[in-house]
């Protein structure tokens, strides 16, 4: 266990990460309250999943990676793997901050203010009747609906949480016992959970964030959601590490080596994440059918061919969250610095949000004073984003802080620490 | 004589040894060396004070060609010398012929880096005078070597000598060119 200044230092910010945190996510509340009354009630609760969505796609990456690294036996990142633990634990958490956003619009009556497909009786946009009556939700709507929608979010929190669970918990134990059959078990579980996990991050992307907008089509969606969750995860850890071991927390074994290979890792899913993101354009763009092109269409203009805010986005997306960070990470000191790391992970980390922004708010309000009767949701930061993101945030480190005062700060008795403290490039 | 010679050849005992002997080496100030071995050891290209490889360049500017031939390629077939309507589609835009823009980006990167790794290798090279010293054949097998070129400015038959042996080596020789 650390010694007792560095607990100290760990419960002291834990604490306050939590008040932070409650006291932001009561804004969060009181922001969709009073957003209901406005002539967009959405984008209150769009707040809240932005928040929501920025942490769990961290949480769900480093679950991915963790059990990646597991499955191939790798051995380097031993002493990160145990960071990227205390992470997991914020799964529960989640979970409970997930509730809000099914059952608020429940209790107030409106149960499709969020998800439209959730009420079968609410208003087309552009004056089409209502969405009981849509022929493309009647085929979705065997999917699309209510019991199942709930059923699935169960079933995905409780394989996060149950992965998350048992791979904490045996690498926790070994810390203790130094059984070597808690690193075989982990191995075996990862090898079947990755195909759980990958399957219900796709499905949960489609369920929370793609049936936003349910009239769309891509098989290309959950992977973006994971290409995204790797590069916000491999950024969030790297900050992680780099900060915790500047305050002495794991001095020493945190080396130049590690910090290499995880910046190779951070340009491997900059690049996954462009071949991704523009595979799904240029199939819709080749295709060009309306039923899909309308997704694009109002991330570019108001339907008259002038551009909105969000075609300034789109550049945004291409040049800053793919360009810039591709050519500075391409350059070897950029992964080796440590300050020029810190650059470009915070870099990558703000635009996978401004990704989040792009991919979830737009969308057709209904305006009976606009010309087609719905005008188009634009890019805009609202003060409750602001606070969803740091109150999601904060209980997130929470539970991280809680989490390290529960195990060493690396794994000890793992077998493969050895090979890990002595990586070199 | 000196241009009959080709420099000094000195083996070490094990890694360690050869290890601090490059850096002792690099320290005093030797410019054209090097260190042999049959398997990779960590650390040694600092031991030896070398700077990092210059392949990367080689592979950004093999890159850089095939992105601006793709993007050219496309453009002056489609848009300029026989301009083509197909499926609506602007003659020229970046979207539709971005495979080949990146496919020859990819292409020309890895002959760049294969180019590279060739020029900085000094490959193809037939004839290497250090394969006149027979204890040098055994390096594929278990021997450690550092060898000192007489090209280098340094280079003294005796005080050289003196040198390796004071920094560890042993079945100390010269070789011929």
């Amino acid at each position: 266990m650390s010694d007792q200044k560095d607990i100290q230092k760990i419960n002291s910010t834990g604490f306050f990460a939590l008040v932070i945190g409650l006291v932001a996510l009561a804004c969060s509340l009181y922001g969709i309250f009073s957003g209901l009354e406005s002539e967009d009630p959405a984008r209150g609760f769009l707040s809240w999943l932005i928040g929501l969505s920025f942490w769990l796609s961290i949480a769900l990456g480093l679950l991915f990676i963790t059990q990646i690294w597991y499955v191939f036996h790798a051995r380097w990142p031993t002493i990160i793997r145990r960071q990227c633990e205390h992470f997991l634990s914020v799964f529960p958490w989640l979970f409970l901050l997930f509730i809000p956003l099914f059952v608020i619009p429940q209790m107030i009556g409106d149960p499709g203010v969020l998800w439209k497909w959730l009420d079968g009786t609410n208003l087309l946009p552009g004056g089409q009747g209502i969405v009981e009556d849509d022929p493309l939700y009647q085929w979705k709507s065997i999917y699309l609906n209510s019991n199942a929608f709930i059923t699935r979010a169960v079933i995905y929190f409780s394989v996060f949480i149950g992965l998350s669970y048992f791979l904490r918990k045996w690498s926790f134990d070994t810390d203790i016992t130094g059984d070597i059959e808690n690193t075989h078990k982990a191995r075996r579980l990862s090898s079947v959970g990755l195909f759980l996990l990958a399957t219900a991050s796709t499905l949960a992307a489609i369920d929370w964030f793609k049936s936003l907008d349910y009239h769309w089509f891509s098989t290309m969606y959950g992977v973006w959601f994971f290409a995204a969750s790797m590069r916000a995860a491999l950024s969030a850890i790297l900050i992680y590490c780099i900060i915790v071991s500047a305050k002495g927390y794991m001095k020493g074994t945190f080396k130049q080596a590690h910090r290499y290979d995880l910046g190779c890792m951070m340009l491997a899913f900059t690049i996954f994440w462009a071949y991704i993101s523009f595979s799904q354009y240029f199939l819709i763009y080749n295709a060009n059918i309306p039923e899909e092109t309308y997704w694009y269409n109002i991330r570019e203009h108001d339907g008259y061919g002038v551009k909105n805010s969000w075609w300034a986005i789109s550049l945004l997306l291409i040049f800053a969250h793919f360009v810039i960070p591709f050519l500075l990470l391409l350059w070897y000191k950029t992964k080796v610095v440590v300050s020029r790391l810190i650059f470009v992970s915070v870099w990558i980390l703000a635009f996978h949000l401004i990704d989040l922004y792009w991919n979830l708010i737009p969308g057709k309000v209904i305006d009976a004073t606009a010309t087609h009767g719905y005008y188009i949701r634009q890019f805009s930061v609202e003060i409750f984003d602001i606070t969803a993101i740091i109150g999601i945030g904060g209980i997130c480190i929470w539970s991280v802080c809680r989490s390290m005062l529960k195990a060493e700060p690396i794994p000890i008795k793992d077998p493969n620490i050895l090979k890990s403290l002595n990586h070199s490039e | 004589m000196s241009e009959e010679i080709y420099g000094m050849v000195a083996s070490f005992k094990d890694t360690p040894s050869l290890y601090h002997a490059a850096e002792k080496v690099r320290d005093a100030g030797f410019k054209h060396w090097d260190t042999y071995s049959s398997f990779p050891i960590h650390g040694m290209p600092e031991a030896q004070g070398q700077a990092r490889s210059k392949v990367p360049i080689f592979t950004f500017a093999g890159g850089l060609t095939g992105l601006t031939l793709g993007t050219t390629m496309v453009w002056y077939m489609n848009a300029f010398d026989y301009p083509l309507i197909v499926g609506g589609y602007p003659f020229f835009s970046p979207v539709f012929p971005f495979p080949v823009m990146y496919e020859l980006t990819i292409l020309l990167a890895a002959f760049g880096t294969l180019g590279g790794m060739f020029i900085m290798n000094l490959l193809p090279q037939h004839y290497n005078s250090l394969f006149n010293c027979a204890k040098f054949l055994e390096v594929s097998d278990n021997r450690l070597m550092i060898a000192i070129e007489a090209k280098d400015g340094q280079y003294d038959p005796i005080a050289t000598k003196q040198f390796l042996e004071s920094i560890g080596g042993f079945d100390i020789e010269e070789v011929k060119a």
